[in-house]
């Protein structure tokens, strides 16, 4: 179709919010000609400018659709759509429904990327933000994870796998409280890097006794029964991508989907919202542990993975790594308080995950 | 040396020649030239926007189908293969390759050449690792660890596993003091503010794995020892915004900070690679892994630098201490490469001689032409490998091999004397060549039919006698003692030890009893190859 190439684009605070270069909705016009639609209005809701990637939202004579171009190679993109497609026609999931071109495929391939239509869902409404909310929201993710199982990736598409990694993944963490040492250490000037060296030998500590316990955990074995068997994680999952919709919980934006155990998501999600508590609460965490535990349940081994993926210095690591890059710029007061917050916070993890660890003992 | 056909199967990442670059592609291109000087060359790759899909060039032909995706590789490739004929198929780097490669073609010899950890379990399952083994007639490393690691995987492949190290065009890797590169090194130099300076040189990828963060760290501790440092990094990605990375980030971050001047290179292009080693005055390899055996030990020994390389991989391997670099046994710690190449930067004389070490070691040992002669002849043993696919075949070549192998030895061990062990000595090269000339029939199939079919379901009824009772008697015996539950390969690991066991005992039998029976056996296989004959004819 065309043989312009789509690439990341430079925005700043003079553009619109969700700026898309010219060439690009060019393409989008054209591609949307490969569908059985016609469209009366297109408006961006979402943009990657840094990856390349776009969400807009279409009216056409069928209703209101969603319009995107992933921002993935596209052979990593055929792994997603065929997931995409899976749970809804093989496992009915409440997940957005991909519209077919005229040829009836899937997609269109234009400027080096993929492109497709799906279902616009609604209504969609944020689930509330307390101990209910979160509980739904774990519910949806478990049933996410469960529907996903089986899935079998179309052929020609990257097999997107991360349930082997988890090594290689606890060590790039460990490896990177060294690199914030070394960084903190070469720019002593800056406000936060005696906040990093005071904290990072702990923290450091605390991944790799995180790395010796994965190794002496039954993660080889689990890992051995393969993707299929585990299914899928949506790597992006939290309060903006599971919401409320007609009848149930919907899971949307799958385009990050791989294969891997879908703690790591639930992980991800207790996590984070107990950084948004600013401090954790063993009531919540075990309520959110049982309520996936409904819908998808977790065996002893998995719970003991479970736990392991907790010990990491997870926020400190997530936040921190940034200093990298221009550690002039980032090791300032406002992170010398970010530093001060996370360590304030994993101070309180420590007794709830104390507290829970033999929940699954016996069970 | 016979003339072959040989196919050589790239893998489904990069194109060939080396357009776009790699270790795979470029020792393909380097060996290539002389491999087709000796054999009918077909090399088949992926498909590639500036490249036609088919073309001769120098009188090798370049098929190239769909790649990038594995699976569809491997399609194209078997497609490929079954609609033509080779006696030798050469798999560069994918094991996972071998079993479609098989049954596309039955009767051609196959061999691997590995370059890195695709052998891995995470790589390739096991039983599929033990399957392409059982099928591949030799395998070629890059260097001993990688050999090595296999072995340790799969101790049953070790005899079929060579190292044959890579190598460097010498003609375009040269001294920085060789005519051709002077004014290239001064300008380069003078280019980047590296006149007057001693330059240590890294090129490679710039990733945790490779380490060049240690080199950087080692920086500050050796300036305070030697005032004209500097250091180039010579790797892709260093100045992009959209696709850099963490660690990226982290060594422009530390070196920022230096007092010695670092000179980031970005991407250079493969054919003007050279310029660069030929501009500096000591090349330290930092790497941090398992490392297959960087290529770039052998360009900076061609370029005549010392080299600082790390005890991990395969690395040392083309090291000797002190004469042609130095090796950091704990490259985890910047302390130990600031020792090592302060050791080399004190002693001038001893830099120039083990410059001059690596370039006469890259001459004579690390040329394409001995690449290309070593390939030659794991190609020849590859062919002399008594194997086929059809399980009978190769249990009668199985049988000649240990025929030959115990005549020799039992014969010795059980009877020290003398004429007897003349006797098994003519047994071992009568079945030798008898066995190998079976295997070369074609027609072998019909002959044996009947056993190969029991050899497909091991567990059938009485065996069906044939004329040639008295080989394929003992045979079956064997065969039908394997349990229902056994899996393919171990099945076939399982006959080839009781084979083993059984010819043993037969030949102290027959060494104990009479001489004339040994002999007899190597009788009886020149008559079921007469018999073959008269068949075909």
């Amino acid at each position: 179709m065309e043989k312009t190439i789509i690439t990341p684009w430079d925005v700043d605070e003079q553009m619109h919010e969700f700026y898309v270069p010219e060439y690009i909705e060019t393409i989008g016009y054209e591609v949307l000609k490969s569908y059985d639609l016609s469209v009366s209005s297109m408006q961006c809701v979402t943009t990657k400018p840094d990856k390349g990637g776009a969400i807009w939202k279409i009216e056409t004579n069928k209703g209101q659709k969603s319009f995107k171009l992933l921002h993935r190679r596209p052979t990593r993109s055929l792994f997603s759509l065929g997931a995409q497609e899976y749970l809804v026609d093989i496992q009915a999931a409440r997940v957005p429904a991909i519209v077919k071109t005229k040829d009836g495929v899937n997609y269109v391939e234009a400027g080096g990327k993929l492109w497709f239509v799906a279902e616009w869902i609604e209504p969609l409404e944020p689930v509330t933000k307390d101990l209910e909310g979160a509980k739904h929201l774990c519910r949806a993710l478990g049933e996410f994870h469960r529907l996903s199982k089986g899935y079998v990736p179309p052929s020609g598409a990257e097999v997107a796998s991360r349930i082997h990694k988890w090594p290689k993944s606890f060590k790039k963490t460990l490896i990177k409280m060294d690199w914030l040492r070394t960084v903190a250490n070469a720019y002593q000037e800056m406000p936060a890097s005696q906040s990093i060296l005071a904290v990072v030998d702990q923290f450091e500590e605390q991944a790799r006794t995180s790395l010796e316990r994965l190794n002496q955990s039954k993660y080889y074995d689990l890992a051995k029964q393969g993707n299929q068997f585990w299914g899928l994680v949506h790597q992006d999952y939290g309060w903006s991508n599971g919401q409320m919709g007609p009848g149930g919980m919907w899971v949307i934006d799958l385009d990050g989907v791989a294969f891997d155990f879908g703690i790591r998501d639930l992980r991800k999600l207790i996590s984070g919202t107990m950084a948004d508590l600013f401090n954790w609460d063993v009531t919540w965490v075990r309520e959110m542990i049982k309520a996936y535990h409904e819908e998808n349940p977790i065996t002893p081994e998995l719970y003991d993975l479970l736990m392991i993926e907790f010990s990491l210095p997870n926020e400190f690591y997530k936040n921190i790594k940034e200093a990298v890059y221009e550690p002039e710029l980032f090791l300032n007061e406002q992170t010398t308080q970010l530093i001060q917050t996370i360590v304030d916070t994993d101070r309180t993890k420590w007794p709830v995950l104390e507290e829970i660890q033999n929940d699954w003992k016996g069970v | 040396m016979i003339y072959m056909k040989i196919l050589m199967i790239c893998t489904e990442k990069l194109p060939v020649p080396a357009v776009l670059g790699g270790a795979i592609q470029t020792y393909i291109a380097g060996a290539l030239p002389y491999l087709g000087k000796q054999h009918d060359i077909t090399v088949l790759g992926i498909t590639e926007s500036s490249l036609p899909d088919q073309e001769t060039v120098d009188g090798i032909r370049f098929v190239r189908v769909p790649g990038k995706i594995f699976e569809v590789y491997r399609e194209g490739v078997a497609v490929y293969v079954k609609s033509n004929q080779f006696d030798l198929i050469h798999i560069f780097n994918r094991p996972r390759l071998v079993l479609a490669v098989r049954e596309a073609a039955p009767h051609s010899k196959i061999t691997l050449s590995m370059h890195n950890d695709m052998f891995n379990t995470e790589k390739i399952d096991p039983v599929e690792a033990n399957a392409a083994l059982e099928e591949v007639a030799g395998i070629v490393t890059v260097s001993d660890y990688i050999g090595n690691v296999i072995r340790g995987l799969y101790p049953q492949a070790s005899s079929k596993i060579r190292t044959i190290y890579s190598g460097v065009d010498h003609t375009r890797f040269l001294p920085g003091s060789h005519p051709k590169m002077q004014s290239t090194r001064s300008q380069l130099r003078k280019t980047h503010g590296l006149e007057n300076k001693t330059v240590i040189l890294f090129a490679g990828r710039l990733s945790p794995n490779k380490g060049v963060d240690k080199l950087v760290r080692a920086l500050p501790e050796l300036s305070k020892k030697f005032k004209d440092l500097a250091l180039v990094i010579v790797g892709s990605k260093w100045f992009s915004q959209d696709d850099t990375t963490d660690f990226i980030a982290y060594v422009r971050a530390l070196s920022k900070k230096l007092t010695v001047p670092v000179v980031a290179t970005g991407f250079v292009s493969p054919d003007e690679i050279q310029n660069w080693f030929a501009a500096a005055d000591l090349f330290v390899c930092t790497s941090i892994w398992q490392e297959p055996l960087a290529r770039v030990h052998y360009e900076a020994m061609a370029a005549g630098l010392p080299i600082v390389t790390t005890a991990r991989g395969g690395n040392p391997e083309v090291i000797l201490p002190g004469e042609n670099g130095l090796v950091v046994e704990n490259p985890e710690d910047p302390a130990a490469f600031a020792e090592k190449i302060s050791t080399i930067l004190s002693n001038k004389s001893l830099m120039k001689k083990m410059g001059e070490k690596g370039r006469s070691l890259a001459i004579s040992e690390y040329n394409w032409e001995r690449v290309a002669s070593d390939i030659l002849a794991a190609w020849q043993d590859a062919m002399d490998w008594a194997s086929e696919y059809v399980p009978m075949e190769e249990n009668l070549a199985v049988a000649a091999e240990i025929t030959a192998k115990e005549n020799q030895t039992v014969a010795a061990e059980i009877t020290a004397e003398e004429d007897q062990t003349v006797a098994a000595e003519i047994t071992a090269k009568e079945n030798q060549t008898v066995a190998a000339e079976i295997t070369a029939e074609d027609t072998i199939h019909e002959t044996v039919g009947s056993a190969d079919e029991e050899l497909q379901d091991l567990n059938a009824g009485p065996a069906i006698e044939t004329e040639e009772t008295h080989i394929t008697n003992p045979l079956r015996r064997s065969i039908r003692t394997f349990p229902k539950e056994s899996d393919a390969i171990s099945k076939r690991d399982r006959l080839r030890e009781t084979l083993q066991e059984m010819l043993r005992e037969s030949i102290q039998e027959s060494v104990r009893s009479s001489l004339s029976e040994t002999i007899t056996m190597a009788e009886t296989m020149r008559e079921i190859r007469s018999k073959l004959r008269r068949k075909k004819s």
